[in-house]
């Protein structure tokens, strides 16, 4: 009641000012004649009486004033008051206003578009019911990322036997041809769904229903379900009301639509938009051979914690359950390999963690970043206001004297930080918001990182927790550079300071604090630059890295597959007239072809025995493998350190292997490898297959070379003569004069022609593909660099601001130093001095930040060489160099001063 | 927000009290409210203009007392404050508060040793 009143009676009085302005003017009045005519009526006179009142009412303006403080509509006014006078204030020094706003915008900003990312990727919850009961499954192998992908028979263990889920749900990724009434047929996403999906989930269908346990039951030949995603049922099916019940003809096999998703559901994978969700029980129909039929889908799991039940609990009975998978494993590949997994279970309110893992060190090295950059502009602008506040003394203490209050002056002080902060938010969420969407397509322009053949889409759109971030840093940021002229506010001594003509009343100690936020800036600054060599190195290591083959000049050719159903020879026949063809292109030096492309992130490995060498069955290790053609070797460049290269009289010889220089050592130490046997023991992980328990004659030995990828090093290496196998490859490289993509067309007409029709699918470059790998190196080092620059840009303008500010209020005492006989070079010398102790003073403080700033990097970040001394050369050269750039200028300016005039001040 | 002065003499946060007291009795104008204080308490309490027109508009702004603009006996014009029936039911809760306050300290000042 008494609250309603309240605000009742306080809006009135916002809208009606002068109304309530005007009676209390009328009450005080009335109140002050009463009191006249009372004491007249006591026996003074008019004027006595008149003057006696008036002492005891007091001042009436005071009076007044509190009455307006009991309502809460005052601060209402008084801080639009505020506004409006910081707004005018900071439009006298427009200056000052535009390099505040810009500073605080671009470190806003920066601090915005990386917490963008990270929201979208690691924060923002699932659209589905408590989010925050579900946990991925996910299974860990020694010095590898983290799996999510398990095979179907082992979901089905696991979801069969666990006490700790209320549902465990699978899904698996595929694209296929659709195909149906009224639409053109197009490749789309898909993703086969567990039937417990969407209930466990508790997502239900706007249209229709959702795929249920029961579509686990029905015959999937005659009667498959599929539920269509919000976007694909307006873009591509029109928003047909009537959808239900028509039929999407799915790589040839009928599935029905049963409903359409929430719009607000896209999946379990942030960037993945799956068009379509198919009952499991269906794949058998779409995909051959089926994969679900012999348990070996791969699908990521994800389970719904019962009440009650801790995430420890659930890993323990995982544990257990898990002994099964292991078991498996050790049947069907060895006891070794199966020996080291181990499950997992993580916290999945946003979704599946592979975007997470990949991005989460990257995104943390650059929200790391930007914090160090933000401070630096909050230090910026703290110093320029410092110094303005030095200026503005005067008009401080007459408000004082005018009888402003503390707490008024520190409201007044605080709201101009604010309106700096805010100008500089809204400008930095623009600039976030234009950052963001050019990061995320840097960032999307490396490899399919998801191993998953679809399309990955990253949105950025601002939404309520950024702009909830925003906000609060747009505070933080006042209060924290708003915080030392605020101080001054509070303790600012009105009487000598009036006295005082402005430069002399500067305090000792306010002097030292500017001082030192300058020092502070260069710290930040070095620290930020530190880091930006560091990443920079980094990259280079690993762009400069040995590879084991020439990266330049190479052109990667893939084409699909080929010749269906044709015989060997021809096969042969073909595949030989090809490469001669590509070798006779002009500008192409060597051509060849393989069943792998290194580190294209694709691999096939066997188990092997070699002979004259023992080995225990549980040390055993996988040995990658790759089918070469001739001159492979001389096509990427990797040298051949003994015996021969293949040739395409192999194909009628005896079975031959080249194997690397690892493979030799290790299992040949100081015997000849050349002339040595092995065979291949064991199943084939791959599905590619090779002569079973044949010998294998090793004829030559090259160098090491990277296999998988990028980072590992290279492993013990088996190469075949891709020409005894009996299949096709569809991989192509030519080793190139000058630019590959030059020859690009060439090849396209030649596959064309030879290979009866087949196209080539992809092209690329070894240079391409291994840019593909660092495409995260180059986005922290990209950014770390802009950083660091901006920060230097930040401190040499912090610099310049005070030695600038210093000249001026020292313009007398220079002058008398030139009276006295002091050189213009004296005088630069002596501002050139100054800035040199500040800069110095930074330094000091900074490298050595900078040295552990950098230990603690290196733990973060995997392979960050902490050894170099780079990164604590370059910093301080910098700084020191922009440092006296920032201070030609003051410099120039005070050995400029004209002794006579400066005196006359 | 506001700062409350502690108004002459006042045992601290009963003004807002004496002043629905003072009204309950008839109502008054600003001016009639420090008058009839400073009599009835015969002079111990000087309510000064700085205590009492902020207390009123909190009053006022509570919901307790409503001012009306009235013409006086003599002739003036002059906010007169009433109470209202919520001002009445708080008069009433914070003269019982007051009275179980004022014995409970009586007898605490009475008390001597003996009686423990």
């Amino acid at each position: 009641m008494s609250a309603l009143h309240r605000i009742a009676a306080g809006l009135a009085a916002l809208f009606r000012p002068r109304q309530a302005e005007q009676d209390l003017d009328d009450e005080l009045r009335e109140f002050l004649e009463m009191a006249i005519e009372d004491k007249m009526r006591a026996g003074m006179s008019r004027e006595s009486a008149t003057r006696a009142a008036r002492m005891e009412l007091g001042s009436a303006a005071a009076v007044k004033d509190h009455v307006r403080d009991v309502g809460w509509e005052n601060v209402v006014e008084t801080t639009w008051q505020d506004v409006r006078y910081g707004v005018r204030t900071l439009r006298r020094s427009p200056g000052f206003a535009v390099a505040a706003v810009l500073s605080l915008a671009l470190g806003i900003g920066a601090t915005t578009a990386i917490f963008s990312l990270i929201n979208t990727l690691m924060l923002r919850p699932l659209p589905v019911s408590h989010p925050e009961q579900l946990v991925e499954v996910l299974s860990r192998y020694p010095g590898e990322p983290r799996l999510s992908s398990f095979a179907w028979r082992h979901y089905e263990h696991y979801r069969d036997h666990s006490q700790s889920f209320s549902d465990l749900l699978a899904v698996s990724r595929a694209r296929f041809e659709v195909a149906g009434d009224g639409f053109e047929s197009e490749t789309i996403d898909v993703e086969f769904v567990s039937g417990n999906f969407f209930s466990a989930l508790g997502v239900r269908s706007p249209l229709g229903r959702v795929i249920d346990e029961q579509d686990d039951r029905t015959n999937p030949a005659t009667a498959a379900s599929a539920v269509v995603s919000w976007p694909y049922w307006v873009n591509r099916l029109n928003a047909d009301p009537d959808i239900v019940g028509k039929v999407l003809i799915i790589n040839g096999a009928p599935a029905t639509i049963v409903g359409v998703a929430p719009r607000e559901f896209f999946g379990l994978q942030v960037g993945l938009r799956p068009a379509v969700w198919l009952t499991a029980a269906m794949e058998p129909a779409v995909q051959q051979p089926s994969r679900l039929m012999d348990g070996s889908l791969g699908v990521g799991m994800l389970g719904r914690l019962r009440p009650g039940v801790t995430i420890e609990q659930a890993l323990a009975e995982m544990r257990v359950l898990d002994r099964y998978r292991i078991e498996d494993f050790a049947n069907t590949r060895s006891a070794a390999f199966a020996r080291d997994f181990t499950i997992e279970l993580e916290p999945a309110a946003a979704g599946f963690a592979a975007l997470r893992d990949r991005f989460a060190t990257s995104l943390l090295v650059l929200m790391v970043l930007v914090a160090l950059l933000l401070l630096l502009a909050c230090t910026n602008v703290a110093s320029l206001l410092l110094a303005r506040a030095a200026a503005r003394q005067h008009e401080m203490a007459l408000r004082v004297s005018l009888g402003a209050g503390r707490i008024r002056l520190l409201r007044q002080v605080l709201a101009e930080s604010l309106l700096l902060s805010t100008a500089g938010g809204v400008l930095g969420v623009v600039l976030a918001s234009a950052g963001a969407g050019t990061l995320v397509r840097i960032v999307l322009s490396g490899r399919e990182f998801l191993r998953s053949p679809q399309r990955i889409e990253i949105q950025t759109q601002p939404d309520g927790q950024m702009l909830m971030f925003t906000t609060a840093v747009v505070v933080l940021t006042a209060l924290l550079f708003g915080a030392a002229p605020a101080w001054h506010a509070l303790t600012s001594a009105p009487v000598s300071s009036l006295r005082t003509s402005g430069a002399a009343g500067e305090t000792r100690k306010r002097r030292l604090f500017g001082r030192s936020l300058v020092v502070a800036q260069v710290a930040l600054s070095v620290l930020l630059l530190s880091a930006a060599t560091m990443f920079a190195q980094h990259l280079s290591n690993l762009r400069n890295q040995e590879l084991g083959f020439q990266r330049a000049s190479l052109l990667l050719v893939t084409t699909d597959s080929t010749t269906g159903g044709s015989a060997n020879d021809q096969l042969f026949a073909s595949n030989r007239n090809l490469l001669g063809r590509l070798e006779d292109i002009p500008g192409v030096r060597a051509a060849t072809l393989s069943g792998i492309t290194p580190i294209s992130g694709a691999g096939a490995s066997r188990f092997i025995e070699v002979e004259g060498f023992d080995e225990a069955p549980e040390t055993r290790r996988y040995v990658p493998l790759n089918w070469v053609g001739p001159r492979y070797f001389e096509t990427f460049g990797t040298p051949l350190l003994a015996g021969r290269d293949f040739t395409f009289a192999d194909r009628v010889g005896p079975l031959v292997a080249i194997v690397n220089q690892a493979m030799a050592r290790h299992y040949f130490a100081d015997r000849n490898p050349i002339g040595g046997r092995f065979r291949l023991v064991g199943p084939s992980n791959s599905g590619i297959t090779a002569a079973p328990n044949q010998l294998y004659e090793i004829v030559g030995v090259v160098a090491d070379a990277k296999y998988l990828d990028l980072r590992e090093p290279p492993p013990r290496t088996i190469y075949f003569n891709a020409f005894q196998e009996p299949r096709s490859f569809r991989r192509f490289a030519l080793r190139t004069a000058g630019n590959p993509v030059a020859v690009a067309a060439d090849v396209r007409r030649i596959v064309q022609e030879e290979l009866n029709g087949s196209t080539v699918t992809d092209m690329t470059t070894m240079d391409a593909l291994v840019e593909t790998w660092i495409v995260q190196e180059r986005v922290v080092a990209l950014l770390s660099s802009f950083f660091g620059g901006l920060s230097a840009l930040l401190a040499a303008l912090g610099l310049f601001g005070l030695l600038a500010y210093t000249v001026t209020r020292r313009t007398n005492e220079i002058g008398i130093r030139m009276a006295l006989g002091a050189t213009k070079s004296n005088i630069a010398r002596l501002v050139l001095r100054g800035a040199l102790g500040l800069v110095c003073t930074g330094l000091v403080l900074g490298v050595p930040l900078a040295f552990v700033s950098r230990r603690l990097a290196s733990q973060v970040v995997a392979d960050l060489s902490v050894d170099g001394v780079w990164p604590l050369v370059v910093a301080p050269v910098v700084m020191l160099t922009v440092a006296l750039v920032a201070a030609y200028l003051p410099a120039r300016r005070a050995a400029s001063i004209e002794p006579v005039e400066a005196l006359r001040q | 927000m506001a700062t409350e002065q502690k108004p002459g003499g006042l045992v601290q946060g009963t003004l807002h009290m004496l002043i629905l007291k003072t009204l309950a009795l008839e109502p008054m104008h600003g001016y009639g409210v420090g008058v009839r204080l400073e009599q009835i308490s015969k002079g111990a309490f000087r309510i000064n203009a700085g205590s009492l027109f902020p207390a009123l508009r909190r009053l006022e702004r509570d919901g307790l007392i409503a001012g009306e603009w009235q013409v006086t006996e003599n002739n003036r014009r002059a906010k007169y404050y009433a109470l209202t029936t919520a001002g009445r039911a708080a008069l009433k809760r914070e003269a019982r508060d007051w009275e179980h306050q004022s014995a409970a300290i009586a007898r605490i000042m009475a008390a001597s040793l003996g009686e423990l």
